[in-house]
């Protein structure tokens, strides 16, 4: 059973790095620290990772300069006092966020001719930046702009200006143009910030060879004396974890205490997930039990973590001693956690320990999701406990859940193996509809159940 | 497990998936019924399925027999009852595996 569980499976998608949210005023400092590990994430239902984008009031409706410059000048007639700093760096990023560039940058140009008390400081320019990802044909060419723009009017960047321009390449996936232009920045304006740098690493583990993050590692090291910190080596931990190259992870973990680092609780927990993919529940343990030798403390993620593990691989009782003792650490077990355990029973075939587990649960006062209820369906239909999994199903489907393509096959092979075609069927329609699998997957296990059914009919009338 | 397999035979196997969804010139009575000249596998599937249930024709005692009315008839078979789980089956008959 090589299955991931549906509830880890978020924890795999999760971006490490959040977007910094800028306020138009004073763009933060990427200051945060960066989390790889599993996911924190409040299980939601939501599989995709990333960050809900606040909604600004549009007070721009239409992308036309000549039309922002009209609507500019009617907000000036009616204020008494000239805006400050702050209403013109929210006008600038309520049109940029819909204009092109071009029109951007002559908008505010426009408007520090119009209202000259207004000077652009380097936030306004800041934002220019920021919403340049939200522009798809934005390049290295258009950040160059911004940046001469920027120099041209007296400000140099700053290591915010870099983070900034790096995000926005990276988030429309130009992450080697991201590369030059730090490599660029941090020979003329200013050295590289270790949260960009971890960033441009998280960027590179996504889309890049091994070899090539390495390379990138040591160039940066010669050319402008950045170094990888303890965060880096977890993304690195976590990336080569993500392709079960547990090997390479030892590597770096010992490379980790050669260059002076104490591997922290997230570097624990990425080890830790490294040996649950891969179904080694004895080494997670083994983990579990160094981190409470070098006396660090586990969080709700190590638990977690090593209760998905010992699920996967097959060690359900010991997953449960795991629950009592997080409980008495003062962790409070959530939905991911029971989803593990409801992974593990079902694997075991007691799908009915998982039913009541899940209410459970709810009385304890956690929201089951649509991973939850995924794993009972698989559960359910796999150990012949088709009655309940209906009654399952229909709630999924009155609350618009949708359906794991695992847990769709599984109840539809059940489905039509007790002779409820009609009732398949209907699974299928709602999987298709509810946009679950494509209609090309859905129709193919759909018609591979009956073929094989039909076959196993034929083959019991020969005997 | 035999669903991973299957899903391993499917990606590995482009040949099985273009079975499915490259549209086929159609034969004259199945171009009555889809009113199309050009369709794949998987779009006649959903289109006779679909038809089956604006129409009302699955059998209201038994609903995993679907009672033929003469349109669906002239494309299956002839047949004046089919079993949903011989409907794939049938559509497939529509569409040889190699056409020339």
């Amino acid at each position: 059973m090589g299955k991931l569980s549906p509830s880890f499976r978020s924890i795999l998608s999760t971006s490490v790095i959040h977007k910094p949210t800028l306020s138009p005023a004073a763009p933060p400092l990427s200051s945060k620290k960066p989390t790889p590990k599993p996911s924190r994430k409040t299980p939601s239902g939501q599989s995709s990772g990333h960050p809900v984008k606040p909604k600004l009031p549009t007070v721009f409706k239409s992308a036309s300069l000549a039309d922002a410059k009209k609507l500019y000048s009617s907000f000036i007639s009616t204020s008494k006092a000239p805006f400050n700093l702050r209403v013109h760096n929210s006008l600038l990023q309520s049109y940029a966020s819909i204009a092109t560039l071009n029109d951007s940058i002559s908008f505010l140009r426009h408007m520090s001719k119009v209202q000259p008390s207004f000077s652009p400081d380097q936030s306004t320019f800041h934002i220019l930046l920021s919403t340049s990802e939200n522009r798809p044909d934005s390049s290295l060419a258009s950040v160059r702009k911004i940046l001469n723009f920027m120099v041209t009017n007296g400000f140099n960047p700053d290591k915010v200006t870099a983070d900034l321009a790096v995000r926005s390449l990276c988030s429309v996936g130009l992450v080697d143009e991201a590369v030059e232009l730090v490599k660029e920045l941090s020979l003329k304006h200013t050295p590289l910030d270790i949260y960009t740098y971890n960033h441009l690493v998280k960027q590179l583990c996504k889309s890049r060879a091994l070899s090539t993050v390495y390379n990138f590692i040591v160039e940066m090291r010669s050319s402008c004396g950045a170094k990888p910190d303890l965060v880096t080596y977890t993304i690195l931990i976590d990336n080569v974890c993500n392709s079960n190259n547990l090997r390479e992870a030892m590597r770096l973990v010992s490379l980790l205490y050669k260059e002076g680092f104490k591997p922290d609780c997230f570097v624990y927990n990425t080890i830790m997930k490294g040996y649950c993919m891969v179904g080694r529940g004895a080494e997670a343990i083994g983990v579990y039990k160094k981190m409470k030798e070098v006396g660090l403390e586990p969080d709700l993620v190590t638990f977690n973590t090593l209760i998905f593990g010992l699920s996967k691989s097959g060690r359900v009782k010991e997953a449960i001693d795991f629950l009592d003792s997080m409980a008495e650490m003062g962790h409070f077990p959530d939905t991911v956690t029971y989803t593990s355990l409801m992974n593990g029973m079902c694997r075991e075939g007691n799908a009915l320990g998982a039913l009541s587990l899940l209410k459970e649960m709810e009385a304890k006062g956690c929201n089951p999701n649509s991973f939850t209820y995924n794993t009972l369906l698989h559960g359910l239909s796999k150990s012949r406990l088709l009655d309940r999994g209906i009654e399952l199903y229909g709630l999924m489907k009155s609350s618009d859940m949708k359906l794991e393509s695992a847990s769709y096959s599984t109840f539809v092979r059940a489905l039509c193996r007790s002779g409820r075609i009609a009732e398949a069927y209907e699974v299928f329609d709602y999987a298709v509809e509810s946009k679950s699998l494509t209609d090309v997957s859905a129709y193919l296990s759909l018609e591979s159940t009956l073929k094989s059914l039909k076959n196993a009919r034929e083959q019991a009338h020969a005997v | 497990m035999t669903i991973r397999r299957m899903k391993m035979a499917m990606t590995d196997n482009p040949k099985k998936l273009a079975n499915l969804i490259d549209l086929v010139n159609l034969p004259s009575t199945l171009r009555e019924f889809v009113g199309q000249s050009q369709i794949s596998r998987l779009g006649c599937f959903k289109c006779v399925w679909s038809y089956i249930k604006t129409n009302n024709l699955q059998d209201p005692t038994n609903k995993n027999v679907v009672v033929c009315d003469e349109k669906l008839k002239s494309i299956l078979l002839g047949k004046p009852k089919v079993e949903l789980a011989e409907l794939p089956a049938l559509i497939k008959l529509h569409f040889p595996k190699n056409p020339k």
